[in-house]
């Protein structure tokens, strides 16, 4: 019964999907002739991890609404979740995956925990729950020796396996971009964002709003968990202050500027801060190394005084849109 | 009692002050009744009461016979009472067609998973969800706007899209509160249409509280004067208009 049959073209996912093997394609190659070296590999893979972790604090800020302080804590919680499962496992690809699986299932869990109780109250007392657990995230990472030896306290963590390498960031990252981009475009994702929008109003249209803001929350954190695992496995080692306060920030930065509720403005913003913060570190002479903290606030006021909504401002490219709707237009 | 909603004894209290006291009402199926008094009388009070948006401090309301004081304002809706807003709330940064199908969501069972892979429950979900949503669209003469902004909309079409957004997923009972605020006489007009028409067209039951008289004497069968968080008269509009408390406290003053 479709009577769309006749203008069936191909899916704007499809697009993005061929967009992306054949940039994968591409990058593969520059680092296989060696265009591309093992520290601007390293580079690229961060930024993957990045745009992952941004992705998912853009579900949570950007697009539900709610203001969390505390997403590097749930890195963390999936960084060092994962680490010390393929520590104990061994390493390969298969505790690895394990590895990412479980750090992704905890961030979750200690956010469904955490979100419970606060979300049933309005935005900004995630803010403060939030910011108070990444406290107590570094208080507990720095005295983990204690109890798990492994985990090295504040000296530490070292002796994981390096497994992240581009093409698992890479499928990673495309994955993370077509769920949130599935998500974001259907009935749920339009949900969460009537809740951002008024959530008075969204209660008043039957939406639990509890339910949604808990929702977005989970899988927001769920993202970092991702992210953190990948982390862990990338450079080997794990130290508390990775985790901290002022990391939270870091991701914020990215999705701000990006754009809040756009998918492409997170994509594009988490790419370009993270060679912008490298980039800098090669192209800056040492005597002026300390500038590039007075840099990035800078980009952040221009932008806010220029661009509040920032780069892409609640739009996307055409290849992360649904199908025009009707067809027509 | 067979009446659609029936309210008893509710009282409402803030701290020390009581907004509603001892307050009846009962509206049968398909009737229109409308709620008027002077500012701060309490009538969007017993609103939000009734939608679950305020806890009662004590009394009963009854829906269909079921007891739903308390209950939170989604679970209210989802069992058929939809309401619109005094100072309208729409979803400002959604389009005109996202408002109306996001207060149809909750009737969907296509949840994250499917969402996410896209999944062909998923697609006839959100089929269904568009076609009804540009049912109501159509209805209220908006089926042009609906990639628009809501935001955008000029304040009657607000005002309609608010009303397209409240009867998507089939109310009973449909709660207006001052849907003719703002407006020029000859939209107050087109308004008056809209309520009987839609009233008619959906078989729903409405309660309305209003300020405008040609509104209230004009549209609805039955009305309730509030004052100081009481009600002082009841009645077919000819009598409320007759009723010496209702023009000393409300029309005396706004009518002359």
């Amino acid at each position: 019964m479709r009577t769309d049959g006749a203008r069936r073209r191909p899916e704007p996912g499809t697009i993005a999907v061929i967009v992306a093997v054949g940039g994968f394609v591409l990058l593969q190659a520059l680092m296989w002739l060696g265009v591309l070296n093992p520290y601007w590999q390293q580079v690229l893979n961060l930024a993957g991890i990045t745009l992952i972790s941004a992705l998912g604090l853009n579900l949570i800020y950007g697009y539900t609404g709610q203001f969390s302080l505390g997403h590097a804590a749930f890195y963390g919680v999936g960084a060092y979740a994962s680490a010390l499962l393929t520590r104990s496992l061994g390493p390969g690809a298969g505790t690895l995956l394990l590895g990412i699986v479980a750090g992704a299932a905890l961030a979750a869990l200690v956010a469904f925990l955490i979100g419970l109780p606060i979300l049933r109250l309005r935005s900004d007392y995630l803010a403060i729950a939030t910011l108070g657990f990444g406290i107590i995230m570094k208080v507990l990472l720095d005295n983990s020796d204690a109890v798990i030896p492994m985990m090295g306290g504040s000296s530490g963590m070292s002796g994981i396996a390096r497994l992240t390498t581009f093409p698992w960031v890479f499928a990673f990252g495309l994955a993370a971009v077509l769920v949130m981009r599935n998500l974001v475009f259907s009935s749920v994702g339009r949900a969460l964002v009537s809740v951002r929008e008024d959530e008075l109003a969204a209660e008043a249209v039957g939406i639990d709003t509890t339910r949604y803001k808990t929702l977005g929350f989970v899988i927001g954190c769920g993202y970092a968990g991702v992210a953190g695992a990948l982390y862990a496995h990338l450079y080997a080692y794990l130290n508390p202050f990775s985790f901290d306060f002022l990391k939270s920030i870091d991701v914020l930065l990215v999705v701000v500027l990006g754009g809040l509720g756009s998918i492409s403005g997170t994509l594009v913003a988490a790419i370009a801060w993270t060679f912008l913060l490298e980039g800098l570190r090669v192209a800056l002479p040492a005597s002026v190394q300390d500038w590039r903290m007075v840099i990035y606030p800078l980009v952040m006021i221009v932008f806010m005084l220029f661009r509040p909504g920032g780069i892409f401002a609640r739009t996307e490219f055409g290849f992360l849109k649904p199908r025009a709707r009707r067809g027509k237009e | 009692m067979s009446a659609l909603l029936d309210v008893t004894g509710l009282l409402m209290r803030f701290g020390g002050l009581v907004a509603v006291r001892d307050f009846a009402l009962q509206v049968d199926e398909h009737e229109l009744v409308g709620l008027i008094g002077p500012n701060g009388a309490g009538k969007t009070t017993v609103f939000n009461a009734i939608t679950g948006m305020y806890r009662p401090t004590a009394g009963s309301i009854r829906f269909r016979g079921r007891e739903i004081a308390g209950l939170k304002p989604h679970r209210v809706y989802q069992l058929g009472v939809a309401r619109t807003f005094q100072n309208i709330r729409l979803f400002r940064e959604l389009t005109v067609l996202d408002n109306v199908r996001v207060a149809d969501h909750h009737r969907g069972e296509a949840g994250v998973l499917h969402s996410v892979l896209r999944t062909p429950k998923f697609r006839n979900e959100e089929r269904r969800l568009a076609d009804r949503a540009r049912e109501l669209l159509a209805v209220m003469g908006l089926e042009q706007r609906e990639s628009e902004y809501a935001r955008n909309l000029p304040y009657g079409e607000q005002r309609r899209l608010e009303i397209a957004r409240a009867l998507v997923s089939d109310p009973k009972l449909l709660l207006l509160d001052e849907p003719a605020a703002g407006m020029n006489p000859y939209e107050v007009g087109q308004l008056m249409e809209l309520i009987q028409f839609v009233r008619e067209r959906f078989r729903l039951t409405v309660l309305l509280i209003e300020h405008q008289m040609r509104v209230v004497m004009g549209v609805c069968q039955r009305v309730l004067v509030m004052e100081f968080g009481e009600k002082i008269a009841e009645g077919r509009p000819e009598e409320i208009r007759a009723n010496p408390k209702v023009i000393e406290a409300y029309l005396g003053t706004s009518e002359g």
